[in-house]
């Protein structure tokens, strides 16, 4: 059976329609289009479609659609506003930390979130979240870097 | 020398695009009417296709049509022709694409698929070369004579060879009776997945008006359509191929992969785009592999290090096509030399069908493979003659005046590996070696490496570059964009060359076929030194079209004429002068008649006599090459036996470091791909044939926690065939990193592995039986 959610996605409400059984990725770049939101992988490894989910940096191919119901909820689309980029992504830019760019936007959802939850965690904080995440181009030095830059920038 | 434009760390122009998630991959695409397909693999690695029953599954929801292999002539490869899109009669390896589904969503497509039955009747597996060169193993392609090769493949009729390589330089194996010395051992650098983050996928479109669009995560759009048309019997200029943002290539995306399966899927529902698109099991199972190389190594030297022969067999498990895997093989046989001089080669590779994913390219290309077998025999050498390995290698390194195995003479402008092997001398021995103590063994580990780039003779790149009425310049070219920063490149060396600001360049974004010019593919870390040098002919060009139009205009000789990028002006007085803004859509004069050219020019570049094997197998077969050394500084866990690389240093003669920040980056990366082979990378397969780790879970690739701290250092010793000095840089970070670690292990722990990647396990092990020897 169908089930109707709403929710709010780049701070636009939305009603949709899910089939059981979809995943929030498959609802985020199909039915919305938001397709900043890449896969990976099969299972969970990857994190490259990771999103923000009321504030949480959450893996959007291993949540299932009807979750978001009620939720407040980021992709990278929603991450910059026009032609302001992110600092995190400003950084991560002038570090060299996107070669091929298909991890960024997964990468950059996640350090949002953890910044915005906690604007000054600490460097291992920092290497864990990353951690998470596979980049098999830059050999994540510039990610680091960057991450780090744009943490002393925030925090002003 | 200072350049105004090179040298500078320019942001890539495709940067924001990236980071707001904007760019466009193909999984991205969304075509209206697009349908979906899924592909059956087989439950077997290698069998005969008794029977295939579809019925079931075209009763499913949303099922437009099931389709099969049958009846299928189509044969393509653009060295030999070996593969098919779908299995005809027989799979061959675990992830051959056998019968697919074409539906309305991806889900229906593959709910359908499980209702496919498939009667098989298996055959022996072979999963290692050395299994099918068996005398009494069948053969994996009974019609392997029948297949069209070029002129330089040599499949053996009656074997599992689908091609022989030989090289004898000096005497050959007689050259051993010079030898004092004489150590061999086999090495093996296992089959591995490129594993970009985004998996391979295509989309087909065969239209009513006969005319074929694919759009596909490759590299080479050009070999895609050249074997498109030829399968479907329609001229080259009808098919157009589309190439968007690239998630990462590593090599895996080049050669024809995916496309000819969906073509062929799409070809029984004519005027419906029909997408897709790899899972990660998928692309493990089913694209191409890397590696799986054996090296067999035989060194003979003199007491006093002098190296006076090699001989080398490869054995290359090349999968169960060939195509995209016979130059791996090539390269590796004639690159085992290392950077070294020997004065006798004897080098023969064999590459083998195997019922495995086909092996393609893997960054790195036959030159990580071997080499790693050259710089673990130069440690245990220089045990063998009790010198240091490092002063060994300096006595035998190949500079001006000396001969690789190619018989290729080289020149002080090939570069100094001497200079880089000092930098990483000093990086990793430059400080005392910290001793073990209750937790760690530690070691320090070093290679000398080399690479060539590996192409085609007839391998080009081309450039089409035009100035804007604003003096801006637009460029547009066919090299494919993976990630390694060739679209910076093409603006810094189009800056350099024009003398214009790279903020005033705007360079092409997606390939097309139907508007790229002509590029063979984006192989061989060939770009910057193909693709620059093209840019910069194109550049020539365009600055003579600006300097005849300024010669009408300004009433004298062509040749009379400076350009500084903004003007044109007299040599002698450079008051007389004029705007390129007047000149680049030719001059209007005052009562508007118009002369002069458009300012847009053309170019390609190849390299200079790059040709075939002669029948020593020598020649020109590198022409470019680019020398480093690597070096690490390990530590190793006794309780676990897990290895932590601390410090990885990395040198490279660059000829000219075009964009420090990115090429930093490239090395950065690339040591890391080294680091996953030496400690953790191996596609797994059983007796049978499966894939046993086709998940990132599975097949572990390195993570920011793994991650060593680099020193990266580039000589520049200009090069006289790329742009401004410059050569390439994108697979040589890969190179000698698995040898500088298992070196570095040895000196912790004593034990010699051969094998990759060496895991806490063999660590174990191997200290098991050290404390059963020591009792
Ligand atoms: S797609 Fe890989 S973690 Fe979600
Ligand atoms: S930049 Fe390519 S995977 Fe991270």
């Amino acid at each position: 059976m169908n089930k109707t959610i709403t929710f709010t996605i780049n701070g636009q409400q939305q009603t949709l329609e899910v089939e059981p059984g979809t995943m929030l990725i498959d609802l985020i770049r199909d039915q919305l289009n938001l397709t900043g939101t890449k896969r990976g992988c099969d299972n969970a490894t990857c994190g490259s479609c990771v999103i923000i989910m009321d504030g949480k940096a959450v893996k959007s191919c291993s949540m299932p659609s009807e979750k978001a119901d009620q939720k407040n909820i980021f992709t990278i689309e929603g991450i910059s506003k026009g032609m302001h980029l992110h600092v995190i992504q400003q950084e991560l830019i002038q570090s060299g930390a996107i070669q091929c760019g298909f991890c960024t936007p997964g990468i950059v959802n996640e350090l949002v979130a953890l910044f915005d939850q906690k604007p000054n965690c600490s460097e291992t904080e920092i290497i864990t979240a990353i951690n998470k995440h596979l980049c098999r181009c830059t050999g994540y030095e510039p990610i680091l870097e960057g991450t780090l830059k744009a943490q002393k920038k925030l925090l002003g | 020398m200072t350049y105004k434009y090179l040298g500078k760390s320019y942001i890539r122009p495709d940067a924001i695009a990236k980071a707001t998630g904007k760019a466009i991959f193909l999984d991205d695409i969304r075509i209206p009417g697009m349908l979906y397909a899924a592909i059956l693999r087989p439950k077997f690695a290698h069998a005969i296709i008794v029977e295939i029953d579809t019925s079931e599954a075209e009763k499913m929801p949303g099922v437009l049509n099931v389709v099969t292999g049958q009846d299928c002539k189509i044969h393509y490869g653009d060295n030999i022709s070996d593969f098919v899109p779908m299995a005809v009669d027989r799979v061959r390896h675990i992830g051959e694409p056998v019968a697919a589904v074409i539906a309305d969503t991806p889900f229906h497509a593959k709910e359908a698929l499980e209702k496919i039955k498939v009667v098989y009747d298996p055959l022996p597996v072979y999963v290692d070369a050395k299994e099918s060169l068996h005398e009494n193993s069948i053969l994996i392609h009974p019609d392997l004579t029948d297949y069209w090769h070029l002129p330089t493949i040599h499949p053996e009729p009656g074997t599992n060879i689908a091609h022989k390589y030989q090289l004898v330089k000096g005497s050959g194996e007689k050259g051993f009776d010079e030898a004092d010395v004489v150590i061999e051992h086999e090495f093996n650098y296992p089959l591995a997945s490129c594993a970009a983050l985004e998996p391979h996928g295509a989309i087909a479109w065969f239209k009513e008006d006969h005319t074929i669009e694919i759009w596909s995560s490759s590299i080479c759009p050009f070999i895609i359509r050249d074997e498109i048309a030829k399968s479907y019997g329609i001229p080259v200029s009808d098919v157009r191929i589309h190439i968007p943002e690239l998630g990462g290539c590593f090599g895996y995306k080049s050669d024809v992969t995916v496309e000819e399966t969906i073509a062929w899927i799409a070809s029984f529902v004519p005027g419906k785009p029909i997408k897709w698109v790899a899972s990660r099991q998928e692309d493990i199972t089913s694209t191409l592999l890397g590696h799986g190389i054996r090296t067999v190594m035989k060194i003979g030297a003199k007491k006093d290090g002098e190296l006076v022969a090699l001989k080398t067999t490869i054995y290359h498990s090349t999968g169960a096509y060939s195509d995209t895997g016979v130059n791996v093989m090539m390269a590796a046989t004639h690159n085992s030399t290392g950077p070294y001089e020997f004065k006798h080669c004897d080098l023969t590779g064999y590459s083998v069908y195997t019922n495995t994913p086909p092996v393609g390219a893997f960054r790195g290309y036959g030159h990580a493979e071997p080499q790693f077998a050259t710089e673990r025999m130069m440690d245990i050498l220089a045990r063998a003659i009790n010198m240091s390995p490092l002063e060994l290698r300096m006595k035998n390194y190949l500079k001006e005046g000396k001969v690789n195995s190619l018989g290729e003479h080289m020149w002080e402008s090939n570069g100094s590996v001497e200079k880089c092997a000092d930098i990483v001398d000093n990086a990793i021995y430059g400080h005392e070696q910290v001793k073990e103590d209750d937790n760690y063994y530690y070691g320090r580990g070093f290679a000398a490496l080399m690479k060539s780039p590996k192409g085609a003779p007839f391998s080009t790149k081309g450039c089409y570059m035009k100035m804007n009425i604003d003096g801006s310049v637009s460029i547009n070219m066919g090299g494919a964009e993976v990630g390694q920063g060739l679209r910076t490149v093409v603006q810094q060396v189009a800056a350099e060359a024009l003398q214009i600001p790279p903020e005033k360049i705007r360079v092409y974004t997606e390939l097309d076929t139907q508007f790229s010019p002509y590029e063979w593919q984006t192989i061989g870390s060939m770009f910057t030194m193909q693709g620059g040098r093209a840019i910069v002919r194109a550049a020539k060009k365009l600055i003579q079209i600006l300097k005849r139009t300024a010669a009408q205009v300004l009433k004298t000789d062509v040749d009379y004429l400076e350009y500084d990028g903004e003007n044109v002006y007299l040599r002698n007085d450079p008051s007389v002068k004029i705007s390129v803004k007047e000149l680049n859509r030719g001059y209007i004069t005052e009562d508007g008649i118009t002369v002069g050219e458009v300012a847009q020019a053309v170019s390609d570049a190849r390299l200079p006599r790059y040709s075939n094997p002669d029948k020593n197998g020598q020649g020109n077969l590198g022409v470019t090459y680019t020398f480093g050394a690597q070096g690490a500084e390990i530590r190793i866990e006794k309780k676990t036996g897990k290895v932590i690389v601390d410090h990885i240093a990395s040198a490279f003669d660059v000829g000219t470091v075009v964009n420090p920040l990115q090429i930093r980056g490239t090395v950065l990366g690339g040591v890391i791909i080294g680091l996953g082979a030496a400690l953790y990378e191996k596609v797994e397969i059983d007796d049978a044939g499966n894939i046993t780790n086709p998940h990132y879970f599975q097949y572990h690739i390195p993570t920011l926690k793994e991650a060593p701290r680099q020193t990266i250092e580039f000589v520049e010793t200009p090069d006289p065939i790329g742009p401004f000095g410059a050569r390439g840089i994108g697979e040589h970070p890969v190179i000698g990193v698995a040898p500088a670690i298992l070196n570095a292990i040895f000196e912790a722990i004593g034990v010699d592995f051969y094998d990759l990647p060496v895991t806490p396990e063999k660590i174990r092990a191997a200290m098991e039986t050290r404390k059963e020897n020591v009792k």
